[in-house]
């Protein structure tokens, strides 16, 4: 379990980050969150859908690692095997948190972000006790912040506007009637077969039948581009059964 | 042939006038205006003094469809009428009265259902586990045991996990149908009293008169007036058919009762249990429960039921307002007359064990728009087999309700014994019974179109309060032991996956009050 807490630099000086470690935090997930800034990326490789969150049922959009809960079908051997990391694994052990020193009545306004460390997390080793290319501090001696922490920040700062952006872009598909659930039945080479379940995409029909106004008014907003690139994205759902092919053959 | 009456005959049906609001007039309307939009001109008037009866909490998986049909969102309506899910019924004290005597009539079939006779099987295996019929054979009954939902916050408005109906605020219900038809269905409403019948030379009805708004035409009239029938009963004196030699229940006491605090659980189920003189229905909504003693006058003073109504809600019962309903157990004896058919109360009443009530009036609604006469000239042939047709429900809802008391063993009280007299007990039923002494009921035991309750629902009651079907003659035909294996197997399989997915009631209702369900 995480155990988060602010970062600074007393408590922290002496922290070091062994960033080759971060890809662990991925190693059991099928569908990691993504946000739209890194849609191009992320479609090189991955298929990148909408599920909707557990917690609460509205849908957040996706980068599909496996067909199964816990089956990542680019972690082998240990490691990493896709092209690009997605942001969620990059930003580990960092999340944001919410400071709440205005009380209880301004909840929701005028919220104050902080930075938190897992203090809990693999990530995390003793000051000298390993030294590899892979090991940052979060401080120098003197308590200035690192270059890494700078990135990582700047990496936590492009997360959290890619939710709001990506949040804004489900709405208005939302409101288009863009969505529709992905159905797919798929057979694996073991005759093992799988239905999709839960994943949505884009309805290309109604896609295809928008008004000029509504076309426009999505190019204007910058939002035409992540639509046709999830929507690419999808062959890559082929190139997942085929690792999976792979992986199911080498066991046997 | 008369010009009159020709010219009568090609009139169209244009204009639909429903007498009365509350649930019955609201669904109605919302019906046919939903179906035949602009078409049809549909107008409810109702009195700003007589009140709706106000209970009436129980319903059945069509109201899904039938909201639906009526263009309203699942979220809205959780929202708005304060309902939450009801995944069954579970009957409490309804054999011998003991602790341990329940049995739940869930609305998920039988694992299997449609690929053999697993209640055969079942009746006959040898490792009886102490577990009842329900409980091995639908997994339903351990998700309402825990209190869960019957889907998750991920699961598409009216998708289900588990089949499931609604609890709901009745009065809320109504507003907001009341809104919904006349904000977005185009349903004119008309706040005023009736004080009046015209009628046509042909004895159709022509307009009502109100105080205020003057006269009100149609081409149809909806009676829904509630237990005054006002229309069918009152203007065109179709008589009452009582079936109060079958069942003996005759009045309701009702209170609504208030959680102990925000969070407390929220049943799953309606619970129904067996008292003295009748038997208490305990159904949760989100903010309240709504519980009422129904019972026989001829069995039980009004202070006897009074104490049995106290000591089921406990402390808070003495600061609770209980209202006293009496239930004339019967229906008309048709339902449309001439131009006019009664939907709701004004057609009929039965004492609540089945929520019967509402589903009456969507079946009514939906036949109503569905098969809208065209012209006058048709509408009596569609009079004749609406009254067929819900003839034929009425009988086959009085023959289920019966069920459940004949298979009592009961004797604390005369209520109990008297109901198992067989001069209390239909024909028809006494028939089915006679053969399901060797087999369990089966589908094709229910071939009418108009069926109410299918076979499983038969099988639920009989196997739940003990019945056994004498298969010894029939042994052959239990010939698959390994389909019951699986079928048997698969149910313990689904308990385990829902416990482990299933919100609870609670939990659920409140994420949906948050973040609704989304439409896929």
């Amino acid at each position: 379990m995480a155990k988060l807490v602010a970062i600074n630099n007393q408590k922290h000086r002496n922290l070091i980050i062994d960033t080759s470690k971060a890809e662990q935090y991925g190693a059991e997930l099928n569908l990691i969150p993504t946000v739209l800034s890194e849609f191009v990326s992320l479609a090189v490789q991955y298929p990148i859908v909408f599920t909707k969150n557990g917690e609460t049922g509205e849908f957040v959009c996706a980068a599909m690692l496996g067909f199964e809960s816990s089956e990542n079908l680019f972690w082998q051997n240990g490691q990493w095997q896709g092209m690009y990391l997605p942001l969620q694994i990059q930003r580990q052990p960092f999340f944001i948190g919410e400071s709440s020193e205005q009380g209880n009545e301004n909840i929701g306004e005028n919220k104050d972000y902080i930075v938190c460390i897992d203090v809990e997390s693999p990530m995390i080793s003793e000051a000298e006790l390993i030294k590899t290319d892979s090991c940052n501090k979060l401080y120098s001696d003197d308590g200035k912040e690192s270059d890494y922490l700078i990135q990582a920040k700047n990496t936590l700062a492009n997360l959290l506007q890619g939710e709001a952006d990506t949040k804004a872009f489900i709405t208005t598909l939302k409101a288009m009637d863009l969505l529709q659930p992905l159905s797919l039945e798929i057979a694996f080479v073991n005759e093992q077969t799988t239905r999709l379940n839960g994943l949505y995409t884009i309805n290309q029909d109604k896609l295809a039948a928008l008004s000029c106004d509504k076309i426009t008014s999505l190019h204007q907003s910058g939002l035409l581009q992540p639509i046709y690139t999830m929507i690419a994205s999808l062959a890559q759902i082929y190139a997942l059964i085929e690792r999976k092919n792979q992986r199911i053959q080498s066991y046997t | 042939m008369n010009k009159d009456i020709q010219n009568n005959n090609m009139k169209m049906t244009k204009t639909v006038v429903i007498v009365g609001g509350g649930i019955a007039g609201w669904l109605t309307a919302g019906r046919i205006a939903a179906y035949h939009k602009q078409s049809v001109k549909v107008i409810l008037v109702e009195s700003p003094s007589i009140p709706a009866v106000g209970v009436g909490e129980g319903t059945w998986p069509t109201m899904r469809s039938t909201l639906i049909a009526l263009g309203i969102s699942e979220t809205d309506f959780i929202r708005e009428c304060d309902a939450s899910f009801k995944q069954g019924a579970k009957f409490a004290n309804w054999v011998d009265g003991k602790d341990d005597d329940f049995y739940y009539h869930p609305l998920v079939l039988p694992q299997g259902f449609n690929q053999g006779d697993l209640a055969g099987y079942w009746l006959n295996k040898e490792e009886k586990n102490g577990r009842s019929f329900s409980e091995d054979v639908c997994f339903q009954e351990a998700i309402c045991e825990k209190g869960l939902a019957p889907k998750t916050i991920r699961t598409a408005e009216y998708g289900a996990i588990a089949n499931y109906a609604y609890h709901l605020d009745s009065g809320k219900f109504a507003v907001f149908l009341q809104k919904h038809c006349t904000e977005k269905l185009g349903v004119l409403h008309i706040m005023d009293d009736v004080n009046g019948v015209n009628t046509l030379e042909n004895d159709d009805i022509k307009s009502v008169s109100t105080q205020e708004s003057g006269d009100i035409s149609g081409d149809l009239f909806v009676d829904c007036t509630g237990f005054s029938s006002l229309l069918l009963g009152k203007h065109f004196e179709v008589p009452f058919k009582s079936c109060s030699d079958v069942l003996f229940i005759d009045t309701a006491l009702a209170v609504q009762v208030p959680y102990d605090h925000e969070d407390s659980p929220i049943a799953s189920h309606t619970i129904s249990t067996g008292q003295e003189a009748g038997w208490i229905w305990d159904i949760g909504l989100q903010h309240r429960r709504g519980v009422g003693y129904v019972y026989s006058s001829k069995h039980s003073s009004e202070e006897q039921a009074r104490e049995v109504l106290a000591k089921y809600v406990g402390d808070k019962f003495d600061s609770l307002p209980v209202r006293k309903i009496p239930i004339v157990s019967g229906h008309r004896e048709k339902f449309w007359q001439n131009n006019c058919v009664a939907v709701g109360l004004s057609a009929g009443f039965l004492e609540p064990l089945e929520a019967s009530a509402l589903v009456l009036v969507e079946l009514s609604a939906q036949m109503i728009s569905e098969q809208l006469p065209a012209t006058r000239e048709v509408m009596d042939i569609v009079a004749k087999r609406f009254n067929e047709t819900f003839l034929y429900r009425w009988d086959k809802i009085i023959d289920f309700l019966k069920l459940h008391y004949i298979l009592s063993t009961r004797t604390d009280n005369a209520f109990w014994t008297d109901n198992r007299n067989p001069d209390s007990i239909p024909e028809s039923l006494k028939e089915m019974m006679q053969l399901w002494k060797y087999r369990s009921p089966a589908d094709h035991d229910f071939t009418s179109n108009n069926e109410v309750f299918p076979a499983a629902s038969y099988q639920y009651v009989l196997y739940g309060m003990g019945f056994k079907s004498d298969y010894s003659h029939s042994q052959h035909l239990l010939n698959d032991w390994k389909f019951a294996e699986q079928q048997f197997n698969k149910n313990n399989q689904m308990i385990k996956q829902a416990s482990d997915a299933l919100p609870t009631n609670r939990e659920l209702l409140n994420k949906v009050r948050q973040y609704g369900f989304n439409e896929i």
